[in-house]
């Protein structure tokens, strides 16, 4: 039996929606599951681990782990793999886990894949699909080792009603701090912003909004709807934008039940990150614009006229 | 300060692809050097300038590689070394990544800088194995770098929870995200000089190493197949008064889509 370790996603506190996705994926092949849960102050989220559907809780706690640092992360879910004795780690999307996953597979020797969309097991071949060239082809890739670190796309695997884990923890001890890599600071998120990844319904703004009030604008509505607020990578470079909200083949891949386009072409790169949205509307006031290639309901017509009347028509609905 | 920076050729993503009995057809396509890693360049360059630094670059495989490795000494790099043998065809990231390793060991290096991805692959991982095998330091996905002193550099990472400043010890490996610069236009100047320059092709042999050395027989993991991805189709589109068709949107996101 495949015996499926799962990274835990914690921000700011709080247990990702990817963590129960990962583990309901598990259990539903069949699997035995096991999470590693990294950070400092994080023992309360016991419980939540086990209801997310493990059955052992690898926890290391301590305040030295606070703050990201790949070497030390690496160290405990490597302590975890080799304790459990995994066969799959899987990794939800997260820019840690794209950092820690090729150091935990070196580590292990073992074959590392980013981006997975599914896992194929028959006896003890394993196979991944993932997409590739920005989205643009999918690949079929066999593992020719007998362990798969592996980092899930965002959306890939759904959580199930039913699911159930059972709380049997063990502590892991706390790593040493990586001395050659320190990190000095955090310039953090606001505290209790929508993460991107988890949100169910996305907003997202392009270099139609233009400037501070275009983007001010359609943040009113992304606030109305507790949507998570995203961009183009040219609101990102124009600075109007952090880097870490930027969606797309470089940046954050989302699939939320709804995106919204707001002035946004639609490149390549872009679409690499939000095509896996169940439901897509844009806003651009070219007809042409490729973003309406993709879009399930597309508006023609000027963002600043539009944004507005949208917020209205869907208070009237939502009232 | 020594500098390595990868550079690998890849498929111009901006290009239709089609794909045929599992495999990616090859006319028609065009291969360009891949975006991050020219980044990787211009920061290496910029850090040549500003710093004063020693540049060498190394690309594996991608058959005739002149004219992308041209373009890389027409931006500012110094050196190329271009790594190529038909033992490395079913090369993965960690394959890769111990080539690199041989490579930097021949050069004394304090810096590698690479791509955070290649747009071939979308793996993002090679850099992050290759500083493992190492065993140095690597941040990853960086967006700015800056030298502290001889033994240090301190780097900009974008992270789950907001920009992350790390103080990295050298040597080190960086794997850099495109957002990092704007890469130069090689200048007229720069183009007629890369002309003259030299490049250091090897196969395995010549590096020192060999297949078996590298593993190249054996990847972790390989691709078997390639398929057509799932593409959306154009759903409907209005055009029209501003007020009528965005609240008939709307009725269609609420009672159709039911997303509302
Ligand atoms: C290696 C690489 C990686 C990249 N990664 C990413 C990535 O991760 N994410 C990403 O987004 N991009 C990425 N890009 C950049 C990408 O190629 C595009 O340049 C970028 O997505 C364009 O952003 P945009 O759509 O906001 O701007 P533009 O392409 O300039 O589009 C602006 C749109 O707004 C519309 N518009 C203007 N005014 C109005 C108005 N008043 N009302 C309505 N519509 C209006 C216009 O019709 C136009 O369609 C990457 C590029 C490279 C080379
Ligand atoms: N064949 C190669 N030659 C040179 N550099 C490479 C090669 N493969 C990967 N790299 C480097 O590693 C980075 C990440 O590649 P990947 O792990 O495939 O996403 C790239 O941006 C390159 O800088």
């Amino acid at each position: 039996m495949a015996k499926i370790l799962v990274i835990a996603d914690i921000k700011q506190g709080v247990l990702k929606s990817s963590t129960a996705e990962l583990l309901s994926k598990a259990k539903t092949i069949g699997a035995e599951t096991a999470v590693v849960a990294v950070g400092s102050n994080i023992e309360s989220l016991t419980s939540d681990l086990a209801n997310a559907g493990s059955d052992t809780q690898y926890i290391a706690d301590d305040p030295s782990l606070e703050l990201f640092s790949a070497g030390p992360y690496a160290s405990c879910v490597v302590d975890a793999a080799k304790q459990f004795g995994a066969n799959l780690i899987w990794f939800g999307f997260s820019e840690s886990g794209k950092a820690v996953a090729p150091r935990v597979a070196t580590q292990l020797d073992a074959a590392c894949a980013t981006e997975i969309t599914d896992v194929e097991l028959s006896g003890d071949q394993i196979e991944v699909i993932r997409p590739a060239i920005a989205n643009k082809v999918m690949q079929r890739v066999k593992v020719n080792t007998d362990q798969l670190v592996a980092v899930v796309r965002a959306g890939a695997f759904e959580a199930t009603e039913g699911i159930t884990g059972t709380e049997n923890v063990v502590k892991l001890s706390a790593p040493a701090p990586d001395l050659k890599a320190v990190i000095k600071e955090l310039i953090s998120d606001a505290i209790g912003e929508i993460d991107l990844v988890d949100a169910d319904v996305v907003i997202s703004v392009g270099r139609g909004v233009k400037d501070q009030a275009g983007v001010d604008l359609v943040k009113e509505l992304a606030n109305d709807l507790k949507a998570g607020f995203g961009s183009s990578r040219a609101m990102v470079d124009g600075g109007f934008m952090a880097h870490n909200k930027q969606v797309g083949q470089t940046g954050k891949i989302v699939a939320p039940s709804l995106y919204m386009a707001i002035g946004i072409s639609g490149a390549i790169q872009h679409l690499a990150g939000m095509t896996g949205s169940k439901v897509i509307l844009a806003v651009n006031k070219d007809t042409e614009a490729p973003i309406f290639n993709v879009a399930d309901y597309g508006i023609v017509g000027d963002l600043f006229e539009v944004v507005p009347i949208l917020r209205e028509e869907i208070k009237k609905i939502k009232s | 300060m020594k500098i390595l920076t990868t550079v690998k050729k890849v498929v111009d993503v901006e290009l239709t692809m089609h794909v045929e009995d599992g495999a990616i057809v090859e006319d028609g396509l065009q291969y360009v050097i891949n975006a991050w890693d020219e980044s990787a360049v211009e920061a290496s360059v910029q850090l040549k300038e500003n710093n004063g630094a020693e540049t060498t670059l190394v690309s594996i495989g991608g058959g005739d590689n002149t004219d992308m490795i041209r373009r890389c000494y027409a931006m500012g790099i110094e050196n190329g070394i271009h790594i190529d043998d038909p033992a490395l065809a079913k090369a993965d990231a960690s394959i890769f990544a111990k080539v690199l390793q041989k490579v930097y060991e021949k050069g004394d290096y304090d810096l590698v800088i690479t791509g955070k991805q290649a747009q071939d692959t979308d793996s993002g991982q090679t850099g992050i194995i290759l500083a493992e095998y190492l065993g140095v330091p690597c941040v990853s996905n960086v967006i700015a770098i800056e030298v502290m002193d001889d033994q240090h550099i301190k780097v900009s990472r974008v992270g789950d929870a907001g920009t992350e400043i790390v103080e990295l010890e050298l040597p080190a490996v960086v794997t850099v995200d495109v957002s990092i610069n704007e890469p130069r236009l090689p200048q007229m100047r720069g183009i007629m000089m890369a002309k003259k320059k030299a490049i250091d092709v090897m196969d395995l042999a010549a590096l020192g190493t060999s297949d078996d050395e590298v593993e190249g027989a054996t990847p972790k993991s390989e691709i078997v197949e390639f398929m057509v991805s799932k593409t959306r189709k154009a759903g409907q589109k209005f055009e029209g008064d501003a007020a009528e068709i965005t609240a008939k949107v709307v009725d269609l996101l609420a009672n159709e889509a039911k997303v509302l």
